[in-house]
Parts: structure tokens; sequence; C-alpha cells
């Protein structure tokens, strides 16, 4: 698609010049490519404040599983996003759209705090993802929590692929979030201590990691105050792979070839100058620089 | 739903987002801020009815900065109407729109689609329907803030008890020239009227006992 | 007999509902079943994981029954169907046992297979079966169907969630595809294995597919059935032992046959 705007330039957005090439190719062929789906447990909660002694933060976990189909894709993947050092956002839905979403919106949320010579809030995190969100209508399959700590206090929204929003204490999303709220439900109290929490928000996605498929492997959790973020990379790790009980190392030879070719890309050449600068110089020297040592 | 009185108006929401069966949000916020003295109660679609609102939101608060003062709520509602009719194709947003300005209190509602509609009481959303007889048979003129908040906390719950989609709590909001007044009903302190009655309790018992 | 057959029950225009809401009478219960043949035994194994989508049923539910002191059953595909079949499959064994006084060769109950399955030509189990034990020679079997009854004698077969995971593995460690022998060696004949390599490879099956394939873990149920007379100390010495794993030897059902049948039972990760 060429930019036929008064400024010529590379087209902004979304390059749709293969669509009727591949609507025909699904249809031909056994459909489109499978993208790789975070069938996912996240959830968020809130924390401190109130009469808990500690000041308010919030606390963000995840599983590491990514699928394919039925297929597990990635068993220890990074499902929370960085977007500023003070806000994280866990995402669920189609992988790319969850990374790239965030990649998107971490750049401009620094490029805001530039321009605003201040750190940006959560609620600027929010709007900004909605109104991206929205905008396609779905099609960029990003569900969020997100989860951050600024100038006004500690926050935490839901964001839908379609660009609607919730506010809530504690939420989860993502295939394993029925089992993971149940564990919310059943546990969570306001102003809770950030041990308390964090050892809440494990549970929550452990209970995503045990009992839906889509969901799997380590917990990853973050905790996010106003002195910073803490990011506790596969804090528990409860399906660590045992030994196996035989060893496939190959004899040598094994694989079968029906042509062996070995080449020397190592290329060596004489240079004799005829003339110019190098003339004056010795040209065995010359020559002896542009060999390589083989 | 939002009621009109005299100096104000009333509105009230229940407090529950679906994802199909999932209850998405059991607390949510319906009654959304668009300036001062001016709410909106959405129903259908979370994102398109937030971004419908956000928008007017900006375009209220550039109106304030244009013209020196708040919008009148007519006005506002226009807003709405032209975003809901010129987008109808690509929207599912049914809003009601209420508030106080120098008129006294506004009711407005926008169904699915544009149009504009003033009216004294309006009610929208999908549990609506099972209670439009009910408005119709009580709602009366001339209330006063307090009987005007007792008819819209009943209504909302006899829709509440009839919609599977609706329930949760109610959140209402009185706005008059002097303020903005939230209430809020949890779930186990809604009204309650006619719910059967005990069937198990006024069967003969058996008179064998089971061992 | 008619010229025509009888149309099959779902394309009677009567029968079918509106297209939009027809009801579906199967399911995809996930798990992954696998049997190798070796020269004087069978194992024949299953996961005990039933799913449905992304929820588990059940972390215990059997996929592999014992039918004779010589013959062993796995079913995958829809539970229900499998169950089901294999039900009545014990039905028919039952008579066979009355009416002859011996219980049926894997052969026979290979064949019987078929007849019941191709039987429900137009209305299948929704089952992926495979035999698994010891044919009349003393010789390790497996048969492999699929769920209209086509069948076919193996040296190993993975059926199931995981089959596409399994069977490649299977094929290289089994059939020795890909592996040249080294020069001057005896070229590898299929089907001779000692029973521990088995056991290694099999549980290696099922703990990669468990890693990879989402509707296979909980648990691992293996049968082994072993020739008349042979060694046991392979299976039940405490060395062979992997860790959690559990060994129970089934008593016999028949009378006459001394062929022996083993339980291994060990737990597969629950993520």
């Amino acid at each position: 698609m060429a930019s036929k705007g008064p400024v010529e330039g590379p087209s902004i957005g979304f390059d749709f010049s293969n669509y009727a090439r591949n609507q025909y190719l699904g249809q031909t062929m056994g459909g489109l490519p499978k993208a790789t789906s975070t069938g996912t447990t996240i959830v968020g909660m809130k924390f401190g404040g109130g009469d808990s002694g500690e000041e308010e933060g919030i606390v963000l976990g995840a599983d590491t599983r990514a699928t394919a189909g039925s297929i597990v894709a990635d068993k220890n993947c990074e499902k929370i996003h960085y977007l500023t050092p003070n806000m994280r956002c866990c995402g669920a839905g189609t992988a790319a759209d969850t990374e790239f979403v965030t990649n998107l919106i971490s750049s401009n949320l620094e490029l805001h705090a530039l321009s605003q010579g201040k750190p940006a809030r959560v609620v600027t995190a929010m709007t900004m993802l909605k109104q991206y969100l929205f905008r396609y209508q779905g099609h960029v399959g990003a569900y969020l929590v997100l989860g951050g700590v600024d100038s006004t206090g500690a926050h935490l929204f839901a964001v839908q692929a379609h660009g609607s929003t919730d506010k809530l204490p504690y939420m989860t999303l993502g295939s394993g979030s029925l089992a993971a709220m149940a564990m919310f439900e059943s546990s969570f109290k306001q102003n809770m201590k950030r041990e308390e929490a964090i050892a809440l928000v494990a549970r929550a996605i452990r209970a995503g990691v045990f009992n839906d498929l889509g969901s799997g492997s380590n917990v990853d959790v973050a905790v996010i105050t106003k002195a910073g973020t803490e990011m506790l990379r596969n804090y528990e790790m409860p399906n660590e792979r045992g030994v196996k009980s035989r060893n496939y190392k190959f004899r040598r030879g094994t694989t079968a070839w029906t042509k062996e070719d070995v080449r020397n890309l190592l290329v060596s050449e004489e240079v004799a100058v005829t003339a110019g600068a190098g003339k004056l110089q010795d040209t065995t020297e010359a020559s002896q620089g542009m060999e390589v040592d083989a | 739903m939002a009621v009109q009185f005299d100096g104000g108006v009333v509105i009230g929401a229940d407090s529950r987002t679906t994802t199909g069966a999932y209850i998405a949000n059991r607390v949510t916020d319906k009654l959304t801020h668009i300036h001062d003295r001016i709410y909106c109660c959405r129903s259908g679609s979370a994102a398109d009815t937030q971004a419908v609102a956000d928008a007017v939101h900006q375009h209220c608060q550039v109106y304030t900065a244009v013209y020196g003062g708040p919008p009148p709520v007519a006005t506002v509602a226009a807003m709405f109407e032209k975003l809901c009719y010129e987008n109808k194709d690509q929207l599912t947003a049914g809003i009601i729109v209420a508030g106080w300005d120098e008129e006294g209190g506004g009711v407005f509602n926008i169904p699915v689609g544009g149009g504009i509609f003033q009216q004294p009481w309006a009610i929208g959303g999908s549990g609506s329907t099972y209670v439009y007889g009910y408005c119709d048979a009580t709602y009366k003129e001339g209330w006063n803030e307090a009987e005007t908040v007792e008819f819209v906390r009943n209504t909302l719950a006899l829709a509440m008890s009839r919609d599977g989609s609706s329930g949760g709590t109610i959140r209402m909001c009185v706005i008059t020239k002097d303020k903005v007044e939230r209430h809020f009903v949890p779930g186990n302190k809604l009204p309650r009227f006619w719910e059967g009655k005990e069937v198990l309790a006024q069967a003969p018992k058996p008179s064998i006992a089971v061992a | 007999m008619a010229l025509f057959a009888p149309p099959p029950m779902y394309a009677d225009p009567t029968m079918a509902a509106d297209k939009q809401h027809a009801f579906n009478p199967y399911s995809e219960n996930g798990g992954s079943i696998l049997a190798i043949a070796g020269a004087d035994f069978t194992v024949i194994a299953g996961d005990t994981r039933q799913s449905e989508g992304y929820s588990i049923q059940t972390r215990y539910a059997r996929k592999v029954w014992q039918l004779t002191d010589r013959c062993v059953i796995a079913t995958n595909g829809f539970a229900a169907d499998g169950n089901n079949f294999v039900k009545r499959i014990k039905q028919r064994l039952e008579w066979y046992e009355h009416a002859h006084q011996k219980q049926m060769s894997i052969k026979a109950i290979a064949r019987l297979t078929q007849t019941m399955l191709y039987g429900n030509r137009f209305f299948p189990y929704f089952a992926y079966v495979i035999l698994g034990g010891i044919d009349e020679d003393g010789t390790g079997a497996v048969y492999s169907f699929d769920p209209i009854g086509s069948y076919e004698r193996e040296a190993c077969r993975a059926a199931g969630a995981a089959q596409s995971l399994i069977q490649p593995f299977l094929d290289n460690q089994i059939y020795f595809r890909n592996q040249t022998p080294a020069p001057g060696a005896e070229p590898f004949v299929p089907g001779r294995l000692p029973l521990s390599t088995v056991l290694g490879l099999v549980i290696d099956s099922f703990t990669s597919a468990t890693e990879r394939e989402i509707a296979v873990g909980d648990g691992l149920e293996l049968y082994v059935v072993m020739k008349k007379g042979r060694t046991t100390d392979d299976l039940v010495g405490s060395d062979n032992l992997i860790k959690n794993m559990q060994v129970q030897e089934l008593g016999a059902l028949g009378e006459g046959g001394s062929e022996r049948t083993f339980l291994v039972s060990l737990p597969l990760k629950r993520d």
C-alpha cells in the first residue's frame, strides 16, 4: 500500500497487502496458520494501605506456558511485560499482540514522561492501551492486567481486547481465570500485607497451572511499590522435569549420507599494485596484508 | 435508569458486567462522570460505551474552555446522539444522559442506533424490559428526592431479580444544583418483594423416618 | 438383499436437526495410549488424564484394561465410547469362554474387534483401539485399529493426543528408522529389545509427551504381559524400580495358561 498523503514516506500501521492472497491460501489449504496464544492464567491484586501499616502496592502474577493449539510452544515464557519502572502489564490472548502492544505503549509512555517532565500515571497507560485496542475492534487480541504505582497511589486495571476497562482491587484474566478467581473470591481481604498478597497471588496462579490445561509450568510474580518494581521471575517452580530413564546419545556416524563434499571457504589472493599511493609501498607487505591466514 | 425530580435527577444502575455466562466484574460502576453535574448510564458493549463516553467527556472539557461555562444537559445528550447515530453500524451503545443545568434536572434517552428522547424517567439495558410495567404503574410527578431514590432502588432491584444479565449491587447518584451524592446498596441489602412460597416446608412430613 | 442399503442415520433429513443447533454426540477426551511388542512380552500403556477442552474431567480414568490372561486392550478418543466398547467386548469374551471352555486368543479378539467396530460403520464408536498381548506362539503381539475397524499387526503403535509426538520417536527407537548400524555390526531387527529398554522408552515417551502436549499427564498405567515361563526378574527386581514406580501382579483370569500380567503405575506431571 503506497502512501498517497501529502508527505511521501513509509506507510503507517499494519500492512494488508497480503490479505487477499492469504484468504485464498486459507481456503485452498487447510486454514490459516495458528498464532501462538497464551492460554493463560494472569492475576493482579492491590495490597497494603489502610491500617495494614504498609504502603500501598500491587502484586501481579502469571504462569509461564505458551500454547499453539494443544501443543506447548514455550514452557517458560515471560507474560509480565515491562511498561515503565513503576508499571507492569500481564498479557493473555495472542502472544504477538500482547508483546507488541505493551512494547508500543511502553515507548509512548517514555516519550510522554520526557515531554511532561514527570513519570506517566497508570490511568495514562490504561487510556493509551484502551484507545489503541478499541481502534482495532478486538482484532488485536490482547487481554491485559495493568498494575502500577504513581503519584496518585496504587492502581490496577483490566483491559479487554475490544477496549473496555475495569478498575478492581483484584482480578484474573485468561483461560485459567476462573480457577484463579476462586482463590481470590474465597481469600481476598482489603489491606493485606505484602507477604500475604504474594502468597495469595502465587496460590491463584497455581490454581490455574494445575486445573487449567492452557496454563502450566512456573509462577512469575512482580511486586510494585512506590520504591520500584521487584520482578520475582520463576518465583515458584512446581513442575520441573524429572530425569529421563534412558540416554539418547547416538553413535557418531548414525546418520547416513549420500555425498561428502568439503569446501574451503577461505580465499587467499595476490594483490599487485599498479597505480596510486600504494605503488610507493613495499608490494610484498601489501599482499601479505590482504592474505587471509588459511 | 434515570428519573427527574424537582431540582435534579437520580440515576442508578446495577453493577454486573458479563462476558457470556461469566461475570467479569460484579462491582462495576456504570454511572459515568461526563461533567461536573452531568452523568450517563451505559448499556450494551462496554468497550463501545466507554469509548463514546470518553469522547463526549473530552468534548465537554473543550466546550467549557471555549464557552466559559458548563454545557447544558441537552447539548451533551446531542453530542452522544451524534456519535451514536453517525457510527451506528459499528456501535452497540444504549445510553441515558442525565444531569442538572440552569433548566433544572434533565433526562435524555439515546437508544441503540441513535435518536434522542427527553423523558421524565428512562430505563435501558437488558433488564429494563422486565420493569416497564412497574415504572408506568408507579411513577408520579412531583416526587421529592427521597421518594425518587426509593423508586429507582425498587425498580433496579426488580429488574435485577428477573434478568440474569443484571445483578450484584445498586449504585445511585443524586445530582442537584448543590451536590452530586452517591448511594450504594450492597447485594445483601437489596429491597425484596414477593418471592414465592417455600414449597418443601409446606409438604407433609414423611411418616416413616429414613434410617 | 436389497438393492440399496438404508441411508445412514445422519443422512436422514428427519433425524438431522436444524444444522445450527445440531446435537453432537461425540467429544474428544485427550490422553494417549501406546503399545510395544517384545520377543516374549508386550508392554501396553496409557496416561490417566481425561479432559475436555481446557478442563480436566478427572486425573484418574482408566484407558487400559485386562481382557484375558494374554490380552490387554487400550482405547483412546471419546471416553464414553471407549468404555462402552470395552464393556461389550468383555461380554462377548465371557460368552466365548462359556461356550468353548477356554479364553479367546489375541488373534481372534482382534478379528472380533474389527467386526464390532465395523458393525457401527455409519455411527462409529469414536475410539482408537490397541490390543496388546501374547499370541498362540508365545510371541509379543500388538494390533491397532481405526474407529471403523481397519486393523493391522505391528511391533509398536502410539495413538491419541500425543500420537504425533510419540510415533516418530518409536519409529526411530523401535524400527531404527534413520539409524545406520556401526560398520561390521549386525543389522537392526525390530521387536527384539529387552524389557528394561522397552520400559524405559515407554516411560520416556509419556514424560516427554506430558511436557509438550497439554492433554497428557497426571498418571501412567503400564501393563506388561509375559510369555509363560519367562523370567520376571527384569521387572520386579528392586534395582529396576524407577522412583515412585509401583509394580503389582494381576491374578490369572482363566485357568491353564501361565502367562503373567503385571501393572506398573507411576505419577506424571499434573500441570
